[in-house]
């Protein structure tokens, strides 16, 4: 069978087992959650209808969220009603959660991305360095800065950047959104929550880059290449980053999925609509469907994201290529 | 001399180029902080989640509700008194009648017509009188009493009660729930109207963000005198350290603070800082079915241990006016002549000796904000000196307000509770009937004689007797020693100097319409 074919079966079936493993967190997840609302304090009733309840209206409320009814009946009308495209009604406004939800998952995407790729493009290139620059003065101030911001919650760092740059020198806005939607000054209201969020990944990939460039450098392939005559550039760019970056890549992955919906500190410092937000408040005041609907989504998103990681796997790394091959021939 | 780039150069420096030109025209990034202006932005501290009158969730809701829509009176700028707004005439005919005329030519937004009679019916019905079958209202509470509304004409109708109200006005026809809906438009947007209301009033809102923001706009079509600014943008901004910021920055131009968070900004050239009494009430409650609190000499020693003013420095930075009773000196049977307790270790030991209480461990239960937390450390040092030991139990908003309920509310102790007010006592007072226990009469105190005062107070149409009422209420409260009344709170309003902002007192309900602009 030729290789390609080999590559497509196994990637098919790797897409697969993935597909159901996805389908077993998502149900999980779900489960998981539904058990926890029976659990945890607080009715909904009361925190949402206020003093104006009658005991008749609470009574009302808890029928309609289907408080009322045994867990398994709960779940299976849930995931029902998913299939069929619904995440149920928001109990306070009365609109669609999944409006909700697209109303507010842009802002936490572009917030999300920004600020992996703001680490990757800035985190890279400084681990880059301090491996390639080991023990120098350079690398020791890296490490002190790296550990620094890993170490100081981005909510922290969100507020001293609105002193500084919002505060003292007037160059950009404090709040994170506008109604103008003109682009640019979006873009100007990004630049804070961007940074205060990558902060930490930048130092966290800096550290990482470097611990696997460091090992990656030790590794005779790279003995070998050295031997061959190719320049350090070469070398260190082409074949020991390709290798270095894997670590990374899972971290990525991980990192993207946390950020989407664990952005609410900086959510709030900068008064940013978001996923993260959404579901912190819904779950102050016990708005299930819109809690069950936000982690839906955010697990679903988180998976989704891992899964892609794991398939750049083998298209940075020949070796994990080669393996699926091989193991799709002994089967 | 020549210049040498590479593409990697040119690149480099067109991206730098392009950041410092986005940042650096320096304070081009903030919002203009001189004034007048014809819009503004205000900040609230809770979302805006459903602007349907009989669904609103709280009073930010209800304040962009008020200047969408007309109601038959409102209340006059910077006052809880009212006037005529949608109505040309309202004349209460009798103890449980009230006919009123519409003023001609009061059109509703987006093209839905002509305010007549047939809208006040439908929108006080279908908050007071849920149709068979229907969703009741939140809000029917705020009708209670409605029989039926008769329309006699296409400008005018009879509101008709099964029963006298005193609070009719105040309550209802005056508030949100008395707010003017175009039937057409309910009937037709469904549940967007949450989002999308339609109204006559001198506002109308054209954007609604979720967490974000909703903007006002001038009606237009507005018959009567157009308000000050063009457009007034409400900011939902949670963290009052952003709010600060953000009001520095001139991004927002009013915000209502607590004493500590306006404070700081009190030296911030262009801001004013007023505080305003508020109507919102604080006490520390104490449950009088569990355990030793059934004593009454064991309440009585515990307020008696208690120091409110030194509990008011801790948790409002001693801003916050002391309450001595329920209702606070703005509202109508406001008791002037109410004890002021004084701390008096000695006797509050004397009372625990007597009713052979020793070594009392209690629960204090709390919301978990700076505040409460802050006046829960104090009562628990005070209290530890006459032997009571305090756990203090601190909670998130939906743990906390559920713990009063049912059969949950009969493990409290003692709790720190606040609620919002409103211009009329009976309001405030029906939290505390023998009913309302297992819900909000979290004290768990049953008088007969409160609930017979309370039901003559709400039918009793004469201001004065009313007010003796009231008072004889509060006077038993007071001798059922479960309340120690801290607070009435204050709002500190901060805005910039040339915004003069307008409520009614107590700065619960705001007044977006009266807002103005120094010249």
């Amino acid at each position: 069978m030729p290789a390609a074919r080999i590559m497509n079966s196994e990637t098919a079936r790797y897409l697969a087992s993935r597909l159901v493993t996805t389908v077993l967190i998502v149900f999980g997840a779900m489960l998981l959650l539904f058990t926890l609302t029976t659990l945890v304090p607080g009715d909904p009733a009361a925190t949402l209808l206020g003093p104006q309840a009658t005991p008749e209206l609470a009574r009302r409320f808890v029928h309609d969220m289907g408080l009322d009814q045994p867990l398994h009946v709960r779940l299976w009308r849930f995931f029902a009603a998913v299939l069929a495209g619904n995440l149920g009604v928001d109990i306070i406004s009365g609109r669609s959660v999944v409006s909700i939800i697209a109303a507010v998952m842009p802002y936490t995407l572009i917030l999300t991305f920004s600020a992996i790729g703001l680490a990757v493009a800035t985190g890279l290139p400084l681990g880059i360095y301090a491996a390639t620059h080991r023990g120098s003065v350079m690398d020791n101030v890296l490490a002190f800065v790296s550990v620094a911001f890993i170490a100081v919650p981005s909510f922290v760092i969100a507020i001293f950047l609105l002193l500084i740059f919002a505060i003292w020198l007037g160059w950009l806005p404090v709040l994170g959104t506008s109604r103008s939607g003109a682009f640019l000054d979006e873009f100007k209201r990004m630049i804070l929550p961007t940074v205060a969020l990558a902060a930490g990944w930048i130092g966290f990939i800096a550290r990482l880059v470097r611990a696997s460039m460091l090992e990656v450098m030790g590794e005779p392939y790279i003995r070998t290449a050295r031997a061959y005559g190719l320049s350090e550039r070469i070398v260190t760019y082409k074949y020991a980053l390709k290798n270095a970056c894997i670590p990374t890549l899972a971290i990525l992955g991980l990192g993207i999925g946390r950020l989407l919906g664990g952005a609410v500190l900086v959510e709030i410092v900068f008064a940013r609509p978001g996923i993260g937000r959404l579901l912190y408040d819904a779950i102050a005041e016990r708005n299930y469907p819109v809690v069950q609907g936000t982690v839906l989504v955010t697990v679903i998103l988180f998976v989704l994201v891992n899964l892609l990681v794991d398939l750049s796997y083998s298209a940075i790394d020949p070796r994990i290529r080669r393996e699926a091959i091989s193991s799709a021939k002994a089967a | 001399m020549p210049i040498d780039l590479n593409r990697r150069q040119v690149l480099a420096g067109t991206a730098a180029t392009g950041l410092v030109g986005t940042v650096a025209p320096g304070r081009g990034a903030q919002a203009q902080t001189s004034g007048p202006r014809t819009s503004i932005t205000v900040r609230v501290d809770r979302d805006l989640t459903n602007l349907d009158p009989a669904e609103r969730i709280g009073p930010g809701d209800g304040n962009v509700i008020r200047t969408v829509h007309q109601r038959l009176m409102k209340q006059k700028a910077n006052s809880a008194e009212l006037e005529l707004d949608a109505a040309a005439e309202v004349t209460q005919t009798s103890p449980t009648t009230v006919d009123f005329r519409l003023k001609p030519g009061q059109m509703f937004t987006d093209g839905f017509g002509e305010m007549t009679a047939e809208d006040v019916k439908f929108s006080f019905e279908r908050i007071g009188l849920a149709p068979a079958g229907s969703k009741e209202a939140t809000y029917k509470g705020d009708w209670v009493n409605l029989e039926r509304v008769e329309v006699t004409g296409p400008y005018a109708g009879r509101i008709i009660l099964s029963k006298p109200r005193a609070n009719l006005f105040d309550i209802a026809i005056g508030d949100v729930s008395g707010c003017i809906m175009s039937k057409k438009a309910v009937e037709q947007r469904g549940a967007e109207i949450a989002t999308k209301p339609v109204g006559s009033g001198p506002y109308q809102v054209v954007s609604f963000e979720r967490q974000s923001s909703v903007v006002l706009k001038r009606n237009a079509n507005l018959a009567g005198p157009k308000p000050a600014f063009e457009e007034i943008a409400i900011r939902f901004i949670s963290d009052p350290r952003t709010t600060d910021l953000a009001l520095r920055s001139g991004e927002i131009d009013l915000a209502v603070l607590s004493p500590s968070g306006a404070e700081p900004l009190r030296s911030v050239a262009g801001l004013t800082v007023t505080p305003e009494p508020s109507i919102a009430y604080v006490w520390l409650g104490m449950n009088l079915e569990k355990g030793p609190l059934q004593d009454l000499r064991v309440r009585q020693a515990i307020r008696l241990a208690l120091d409110t003013d030194q509990m008011l420095a801790a948790g409002y930075n001693g801003k916050a006016p002391r309450l001595n009773t329920l209702l606070p000196p703005q509202i109508l049977g406001h008791w002037k002549d109410a004890p002021v307790y004084k701390r008096n270790v000695a006797d509050a030991k004397k009372l625990l000796a007597d009713a052979g209480a020793s070594n009392l461990k209690l629960k204090l239960l709390i919301l978990n904000q700076p505040a409460y937390q802050n006046m829960a450390l104090v009562a628990r040092a005070l209290l530890a000196e006459i032997g009571i030991t305090v756990d203090v139990d601190s909670q998130e908003g939906g743990t906390f307000w559920s713990s009063g309920k049912g059969d949950t509310g009969k493990n409290l102790d003692l709790f720190l509770l606040r609620f919002s007010g409103k211009h009329d006592p009976n309001f405030i007072m029906q939290w505390f009937v023998s009913d309302q226990v297992g819900n909000w009469n979290w004290q768990r105190w049953k008088s007969p004689e409160y609930d017979a005062l309370f039901l003559q107070a709400a039918s009793e149409l004469d201001k004065e007797k009313r007010a003796q009422l009231v008072v004889e209420a509060q006077k038993l409260m007071d001798k059922s020693s479960a309340f120690v009344w801290l607070t009435n709170e204050v709002n500190v309003l901060v805005h910039r100097a040339w915004i003069r902002p307008a409520a009614v007192p107590g700065w619960i309900d705001w007044q977006y319409d009266s807002f103005a602009a120094s010249a």
